[in-house]
């Protein structure tokens, strides 16, 4: 492997101007992540503290081993749904460091309307038991949600990626053999109350926890029966009677302590042995990829300059450097595994996708994880491509990366446009993570051809039935269609939408990926294996 | 292989603790075989096992099995030792146990019984002193009426010391500034006096300001020799009891320590005493000085005065008991430098020197020519509240006091003794102390200095590097520090 | 907080900030780099932002005593685990674990008591069983007397919930 020269000036007009502009972009990330993870109204932290509650966030930091990283998860879910109402979904979850073990973190946050879930809430929490699944990491929940949101019911109980599937994925774990452990700090009501239910371990808070079917309440309105929250469902009667949860915690700090000493014992599974060096910073500055990153989605730029930036010492042996060049292959270390990355420079053709899909054949073949830098804006068209059959050689790319058997990984960039979403692994291919850089944009076509294309439709339509064709209606349309189009394109968007696991500033990837790729190595390598390659 | 000169081959040491292994030593020495006794909770303490032979003694506590002198005795025949020796505290000032031990045909390696009762009791003794031109202070003694006491002790003037007569070790103990204070003193003094002692007698007498502690070493064949082995200075005290002594004392002018060791040695011939023992005074600023006490045993500092003559007072006591008349005449005796010892106790001085409790898990005493660390510890021993709190007595020659304070001070800094709380660093602190290096000593010295005493707030950079010395012998904190996954380590607490 | 430790009365927080390339430990709000260099010969170096500290230690369960800088030091460590117990984790009543009878009460109402001492003793199926207080605490009531019989469950003694302050 040798180093990769980068040619890139970082004292020219381009590079300055680029920088500013992602600085913007980052720092509106930074804001927008304060304001979900801190922002909270005064009348909420008050009545936590009233009820001698930590923090949500309080309580992940000290679950975590101290000096250790934590992979926060679509810290944004939710930013552009519900009036902003669900920082986070109202979900924490994340990747982090217990008693010296990799585990999952979710973790209700109650000081947004009592941790109630949203529709969103139910997807994090599935999209956290999904991950952890697939990547066999144990699970910690740290229970304390009101329930679900009643206005929004019909949107959290009853379809196949609702909150059932919640407890299918627990099962699903159990079965796994993959541990999880309950945090019981609030109330655990109805079908919240199956979280504890389906774990391995329980711990509750005695005073604050509960774990119940059907709260006070309800048991009155349902049956007369008149009965507190602590016999109930509290932590000595759980404890001692019904054998619902097994250790009472005088506090909260007590339930953590108590937790860690739990997930203590647990035995640590055995890695499969991906190929790994001695880490090794990259030897190009990440803080660089700010002014190589262009202020404008269609300008282009050299994946390598990315790469350059991402990987163990900048070094990269590149695979197939005369064929296929805009898409770059080769293969790389991150925090000392061996990678393999593909990374867009252009559009993909013919040759780009064939090499693709037989790199990625090597990467299988060689236990080697995949990674992908999405900055794509599709698959060649027009007759000469068709002609040589660009539909089938992207169905080579799109079968090999589906039924690759390696953990995939996957980084938008930049631009996500059309089919090459699916040929460089995106949400819809369940690779093991997915993020997000703040500027990049997914969308089934960029946003001036789209807009163009819906302004074009709207004009024939009024031609149609007779009306005159104002410039200015054209032109407030053309704006509207455009503004409406871009919010969905971005990163927020998708990111709101939990269509990946995180925006993340891009210096911040290569300890993403780095974490990301250590905890999939948990998870056994699957059956290699294809489909039909169309030739 | 036994010395075909040692008087006895075998003693009997009933006794505990240092003392029992700082007599074995001399036993050993000697030729003499050692017997030890102990208490089964004590059944791996050091002079158990540096005893030739040991055997268990019971009682109901352990101080108990301890003054069951026929249980010892017992145990002695059995064992066929021919003598025992007390130690200090314990049976070796009890007259009964003396007279036992020679009626079981035994040596008791000590005075005669008549001379412990004398000494043993605050009146008689005072007396006799007083009838051998040897001064004592005023005093007047309960004869039952409180009211004549009061009236009578008032007469002597304040401040008055109010003592139990027949206590010891500063219980009972307290000084009275006014009449209205005494009336409610003695009524206090006399309860505990008759709780502690089962005798209510107790005794006023003039109470000297800044008075300095002196005590004569003296050694009688009770075949008309004593010798003295000049005076040891134990004003440092702490709660009535002494921590740091030191021989010769500071600063004594020559003609006053000569008339100081002839009274002792006056005393001790007019008893025709026999065995070592210790007279003593209170010694007054002016240089007055009264008769305070005649121990009649071997006492805890006595390796100062060791150091400085150069004399085994153990050897001396055994030959003795063997019936040997003195080996040495007072011309032979000479002061040899200046020597210091220190308590080192199991206590916290920062609470009003409130015993402690723990095991000795580190022990690593500095070890040098004029260094003797007295002690009966065992790395493992427990310390509990069952005895004295005294661990180990670090005595410290030098060639004159200036040069044994520089040793003490730096003996204690090298002394290592770990897993229970101690007196080191105080006893330090006072070592170093100007006032004790200028030889301004009396009786309430730590009182006067205790704001220079107290622990010094330790410096922040100490301080912080003891805090995280502590958290790295913590598993929990080094599987913290240390045991992180990789590569998860070195990414530290990064958060996106 | 990775750590509490208790020295002289006051108490600390040590948080290890990092881990890589040397330990960064905060105390105070002031990080300190540590290297550990091990313990030879019964002394143990460890250095300190630079500074070499060469020291004596021994542990006594969560009590460490340390010769250093020319002092003893007498550090605690304090559980989480048991701080939560002083003050009343575990549950505030005591139940019968079986069916069976009191043969004596060891504690009164309004006794205080510590985590693991014997309130009472009861005796069932032919064997005598003590009851121990579940944390440290103030006895509220005692719900049978000598000779009195229950069932298997039934809440024997009852803790204050809240020990009070005064």
């Amino acid at each position: 492997m040798r180093r990769i020269q980068s040619a890139i000036n970082t004292a020219g007009p381009d590079f300055r101007r680029n920088q500013d502009h992602y600085r913007r972009l980052v720092a509106e990330l930074q804001e927008k992540q304060e304001k979900a993870r801190r922002s909270r109204p005064e009348r909420d932290v008050a009545r936590l503290e009233r009820q001698g509650k930590m923090l949500p966030r309080d309580r992940v930091e000290k679950l975590l081993d101290p000096g250790t990283p934590f992979l926060e998860l679509s810290t944004l879910a939710a930013n552009m749904d519900y009036d902003g109402e669900s920082p986070g979904a109202s979900i924490i979850t994340g990747i982090g460091i217990v008693s010296g073990r990799e585990v999952m973190i979710h973790a209700d946050d109650s000081s947004v309307k009592g941790g109630a879930w949203y529709p969103l809430s139910v997807k994090k929490i599935i999209r956290c038991l999904d991950i952890a699944l697939e990547n066999h990491l144990p699970v910690i929940h740290l229970c304390d949600s009101a329930g679900g949101f009643l206005p929004l019911q019909s949107e959290v109980f009853p379809d196949r990626h609702m909150a059932g599937r919640i407890f299918r994925n627990q099962c699903l774990l159990s079965k796994a053999g993959i541990k999880q452990l309950s945090l019981v700090f609030g109330q655990c009501t109805a079908g919240g109350a199956y979280i504890p239910g389906l774990s391995d371990y329980n711990v509750i808070v005695r005073g604050t926890g509960a774990v119940f079917l059907g709260g006070p309440p309800l048991v009155k309105a349902a049956t007369g029966e008149e009965v507190g929250v602590e016999e109930l469902g509290g932590a000595d009667m759980h404890t001692s009677v019904s054998g619902t949860c097994d250790y009472p915690a005088a506090s909260e700090e007590e339930a953590i302590a108590i937790g860690r000493e739990i997930v203590a014992q647990w035995d640590r599974p055995q890695k499969w042995p991906c190929q790994r060096e001695e880490p090794a910073d990259p030897y190009y500055d990440p803080e660089e990829l700010y002014g190589i990153l262009p202020d404008d989605i269609k300008k282009g730029f050299d994946i390598r300059e990315v790469i350059a930036r991402i990987v163990d010492g900048s070094r990269f042996h590149e695979y197939q450097p005369n064929y296929g060049t805009t898409l770059v292959c080769g293969f790389a270390n991150i925090w000392g595994w061996k990678v393999g990355i593909l990374g867009n420079n252009g559009v993909l053709f013919n040759d780009s996708s064939l090499k693709g899909a037989h790199f990625m054949e090597l990467c299988n073949q060689n236990n080697t994880p995949l990674v992908f830098l999405q900055n794509i804006t599709g698959y060649m068209i027009g007759q000469a491509y068709e002609r040589r059959g660009i539909t089938k050689d992207g169905a080579k790319m799109i079968m090999a990366q589906t039924c690759s058997r390696v953990p995939k990984f996957t980084v938008m960039c930049h631009g996500s446009f059309g089919a090459g979403n699916y040929g460089m692994c995106g949400r819809a291919f369940d690779g093991r993570f997915l993020f997000g850089w703040p500027g990049h944009q997914i969308g089934v076509m960029g946003g001036e051809q789209a807009t163009n294309t819906l302004a074009d439709v709207k004009i024939a339509q009024m031609q149609r039935n007779g009306e005159a064709i104002d410039p200015a209606v054209i032109e407030e349309l053309r704006e509207t269609t455009q503004a409406a189009y871009l919010e969905q394109l971005s990163a927020y968007y998708s990111t709101s939408q939990i269509w990946d696991d995180g925006i993340l500033d891009p210096v911040d990837t290569r300890n993403a990926l780095g974490m990301a790729i250590t905890s999939s190595l948990n998870a056994p390598l699957g059956d290699p294996g294809y489909g039909i390659f169309r030739f | 292989m036994q010395s075909t000169h040692a008087p006895f081959f075998k003693v009997l040491i009933a006794n505990r603790g240092e003392i029992a292994c700082r007599v074995m030593d001399t036993l050993g020495e000697m030729g003499i075989a050692s017997v030890a006794v102990f208490h089964h909770s004590e059944h791996r303490a050091r002079f158990v096992l540096m005893a030739d032979e040991s055997h268990e003694i019971t009682g109901e506590t352990p101080v108990a099995a301890y003054l069951d002198g026929n249980q010892i005795i017992e145990i002695a025949r059995a064992t066929g030792a021919q003598a025992i020796h007390p130690g200090y505290g314990f049976l070796s000032e009890n007259a009964d146990f003396a007279r036992a031990v020679s009626e079981a045909g035994l040596v008791f390696i000590g005075p005669e019984p008549g001379s412990i009762e004398l000494m043993g009791d605050k009146i008689t003794s005072r007396e006799f002193a007083e009838e051998h031109g040897v001064p004592v202070a005023p005093s007047v003694l309960t004869d039952g009426d409180l009211g004549t006491f009061i009236e009578r002790a008032s007469a002597i003037g304040f401040p008055l010391l109010i003592k139990a007569s027949a206590g010891g070790g500063g219980k009972g103990m307290s000084i009275v500034n006014s009449a209205e204070e005494l009336e409610e003193n003695a009524r206090v003094a006399a309860s505990e006096a008759e709780r502690y002692f089962g005798d209510a007698t107790i005794y006023a007498e003039r109470y000297v300001e800044r008075p300095r502690h002196i005590e004569v070493q003296v050694v009688g064949d009770g075949a008309g020799n004593v010798v003295h082995l000049f005076e040891r200075e134990c004003s440092v005290q702490r709660r009535f009891q002494k921590i740091i002594e030191e021989a010769p004392s500071a600063g004594l002018p020559e003609e006053l320590r000569e008339r100081i060791c002839a009274a002792a040695v006056r005393l001790a011939s007019a008893a025709n005493y026999r065995n070592a023992g210790t007279v003593e005074f209170i010694l007054a600023p002016d240089g007055e000085f009264y008769f305070l006490e005649m121990n009649t045993r071997l006492q805890v500092e006595h390796p100062v005065s060791e150091m400085i003559t150069g004399i085994d007072l153990v050897r001396m006591q055994v030959e003795i008991a063997s019936g040997k008349p003195l080996s040495v005449s007072q011309a032979d005796i000479q002061v040899d430098g200046h020597a210091i010892e220190c308590r080192v106790c199991a206590e916290i001085p920062e609470r009003d020197f409130i015993p402690a409790t723990g095991k000795v898990l580190v022990l690593d005493p500095p070890e040098a020519p004029d260094i003797r660390f007295e002690n009966g510890l065992v790395e493992g021993h427990n310390v509990t509240l069952s005895f004295d709190s005294m661990l180990a007595k670090l005595v410290v020659h030098g060639g004159d006091r200036s040069n044994a304070i520089d040793n003490t001070v730096r003996a204690l800094r090298d002394t290592v003794l770990l897993g229970v709380e101690t007196n080191l660093d105080y006893l330090a602190r006072v070592a170093d102390h100007p006032a004790f290096r200028e030889g301004a000593l009396h009786t309430g010295f730590v009182v006067e200095h205790a704001d220079d005493l107290a622990a010094p707030e330790p410096d922040a950079t100490d301080r912080n590097a003891a805090l995280l010395a502590a958290a790295l012998a913590f598993r929990e904190f080094r599987t913290l520090a240390f045991d992180a996954p990789d590569p998860y380590a070195a990414m530290n607490g990064w958060r996106n | 907080m990775s750590l509490k430790l208790t020295m002289d009365g006051a108490a600390f927080d040590l948080d290890i900030v990092n881990l890589r390339p040397e330990l960064g430990v905060e105390i105070d709000g002031q990080e300190s780099v540590v290297i550990d260099h091990g313990t030879r010969d019964g002394v143990r170096t460890v250095v300190i932002d630079g500074r070499q500290f060469e020291f004596r230690q021994a542990r006594d369960g969560n009590r460490v005593f340390l010769r250093l800088g020319g002092r003893n030091w007498v550090i605690d460590l304090v559980d989480p685990r048991d701080a939560a117990l002083e003050g009343g984790s575990a549950a505030d009543e005591i139940r019968a674990p079986m069916p069976g009878a009191i043969i004596s009460l060891h504690k009164e109402v309004g006794a205080t008591v510590k985590h693991g001492e014997t309130v009472l003793t009861i005796e069932s199926m032919k064997l005598q069983t003590n009851l121990v207080s579940p944390r440290d605490g103030i006895i509220a009531s005692l719900l049978k007397s000598v000779d009195e019989t229950f069932e298997k469950d039934e809440v024997i003694a009852t803790l204050e919930t809240e020990a009070s302050d005064a």
